[in-house]
């Protein structure tokens, strides 16, 4: 009985030894680790062939009935969404390649100069906790981890293991993800201020573009400034006694817009060019787990920046030491929870990629320029 | 030599790490589309834990760390992590079968159940203990529940199977 306890005791020390070695070994990035795991892959790769193929009228069947409605509600609405789509797509192409290549003649980095290598999607993990894809290339084709994946429709996420043949993302989902983002504010509606005529001195009526009528205290202002009013961003004389609504751009009356540099407006003070380019703000986006949406942390609380609107796109920020370059689409902006003092709003993000539906998708050979080997 | 080449062929353990990739390549194709709602079944955590109810707490600690181990191999949790766990689990439902006076098919069954369900729970903590944050939540409990009630009714198929591939050499023949 005593030799038997012996045993059992040393079996279990020996086992317990034997993962902790392992997960050090495997958490401090040992190759022979690595080595193991792309030799199993290949040994693995036909077994795992060959039982999908056997098993693929299971899942088949598994998937006819569990998700047949799914399948035609989807249809519908991807019929319904080709057909709005087909319309702006042509003027989408021509915005974004005049977009490229201004970027282009100021020096500016663009996708487009980005080699990219396609690969399938062969299989996702199978573990409830992680949120991974494997594709089937590997370094062959260049891939490094950390490169960003995205589909057609943007962001999905990033590699994090290349063996020789195949890869593994981490999808943008996983609680591990973390990538700089932009968020791109959506002005706020542009409000059309006119004096009616015989309006009494005291209050004055601002009808706003969306047919909403307020009423407005006469605000006293004094300058030095022949013609130029604090707190009037565009004026003209009729107008320029009365101040904005915090956040608001006011417009002149008429067809002059407030933003058309280079148009004489009777305006006296000059509109810089871009004046309502839509105003961004930093910040990190984190994976939830695939239950949960993404959020995007640290985004400043800036009077400048105003309040996240829902809907407001996110792309990545790029930088020196970002793995991802900028301007990808990832998301919009669903839900704000805002939060008190300095702290900024959470926002929770909706993906432009359906993570639930991968196919093809497109590897960004791209490094950050602090990663990158400088030659000799 | 040949002797050699056929007692190694004939261990158990070598049967289990045959039986094992066989399963793990129905864990990475059909039971990884089959997720009913939204939960990855997971038969190789149940395989650990047929181990310990078909030979008792040691084998299955054992069985369970080799499965566990051919599990790492194909996920990104770092390696030794699911072998741990795994002949946790293992160890569980041999020692939980040893308790039970004259078991049936359906204490089998429950066990079968309860330690998969167990090792549902110590994964994503042993993950934390690893570094990765953000999976240790209530959905931890939901994924035990729904994995636990399939495997139930897995764990009948699954323990005869360890029972077979985890025969002695000599009794097989």
């Amino acid at each position: 009985m005593a030799d038997f306890s012996f045993t059992r005791r040393r079996a279990i020390l020996l086992l317990s030894l034997t993962s902790v070695i392992l997960i050090t070994m495997d958490l401090r990035g040992s190759s022979v680790i690595n080595f193991a795991r792309s030799t199993f892959g290949v040994v693995f790769r036909p077994i795992e062939s060959a039982t999908k193929v056997v098993t693929r009228p299971v899942g088949n069947a598994w998937n006819g009935i569990t998700h047949y409605n799914d399948v035609v509600k989807e249809n519908h609405r991807l019929n319904d969404l080709v057909a709005y789509s087909e319309g702006s797509t042509i003027s989408a192409i021509a915005s974004v390649r005049e977009a490229q290549e201004l970027l282009s003649l100021n020096g500016l980095p663009t996708l487009a100069g980005i080699a990219s290598c396609t690969a399938q999607v062969v299989g996702q993990s199978p573990s409830n906790f992680t949120q991974t894809v494997e594709i089937n290339r590997g370094s062959e084709c260049g891939l490094k981890v950390g490169m960003p994946v995205l589909n057609a429709a943007g962001m999905i996420g990033k590699i994090t293991d290349v063996y020789n043949k195949r890869s593994v993302v981490m999808l943008l989902t996983d609680p591990g993800y973390s990538l700089a983002v932009k968020v791109v504010n959506i002005p706020a509606p542009t409000t059309t201020t006119t004096v009616a005529p015989g309006t009494p001195v005291g209050d004055t009526t601002t009808t706003t573009s969306t047919t909403t009528t307020t009423t407005l205290p006469r605000v006293t202002t004094t300058t030095g400034i022949p013609g130029f009013v604090p707190g009037v961003t565009i004026a003209t004389s009729s107008t320029s006694t009365f101040a904005p609504l915090p956040g608001e751009v006011t417009v002149p009356t008429g067809d002059v817009g407030p933003n058309q540099p280079g148009k004489s407006t009777s305006s006296e003070i000059t509109v810089p060019p871009g004046l309502d380019v839509p105003l961004r703000e930093t910040g990190a986006l984190e994976g939830r787990g695939i239950s949960r949406t993404p959020i995007v942390r640290f985004v400043e609380n800036q009077p400048r920046f105003g309040a996240v609107r829902i809907g407001s796109p996110i792309i990545s920020a790029g930088g020196a030491t970002s793995l991802a370059p900028p301007d990808i689409v990832i998301g919009s902006v669903s839900r704000v929870v805002n939060r008190t003092g300095t702290l900024g709003p959470i926002l929770e993000v909706t993906l432009a990629a359906n993570l639930k539906n991968l196919n093809f998708v497109r590897i960004l050979l791209y490094q950050p320029s602090s990663e990158r080997v400088v030659a000799p | 030599m040949i002797d050699q080449v056929l007692l190694f062929a004939e261990n158990r353990y070598t049967r289990l790490v045959l039986v094992g990739l066989l399963v793990l390549s129905l864990q990475t194709t059909v039971f990884n589309d089959m997720r009913p709602f939204g939960v990855c079944l997971q038969v190789m955590v149940l395989l650990a834990a047929s181990a310990g109810l078909a030979r008792g707490s040691d084998v299955g600690a054992i069985a369970g760390f080799i499965i566990g181990l051919l599990y790492d191999m194909v996920l990104t949790t770092p390696m030794g992590l699911c072998a741990a766990v795994f002949a946790t689990v293992g160890y569980l439902a041999g020692v939980g079968q040893s308790l039970v006076y004259a078991p049936t098919w359906w204490s089998r069954m429950l066990l079968g159940s309860v330690a998969s369900a167990i090792g549902m729970i110590l994964l994503p903590i042993a993950s934390t203990i690893t570094g990765a944050t953000g999976i240790l939540n209530a959905h931890v409990l939901f994924v035990a529940l729904i994995v636990g009630l399939f495997n139930a009714v897995l764990s009948v198929p699954a323990e005869r199977l360890c029972r077979w591939a985890l025969t002695e050499p000599a009794a097989a023949r």
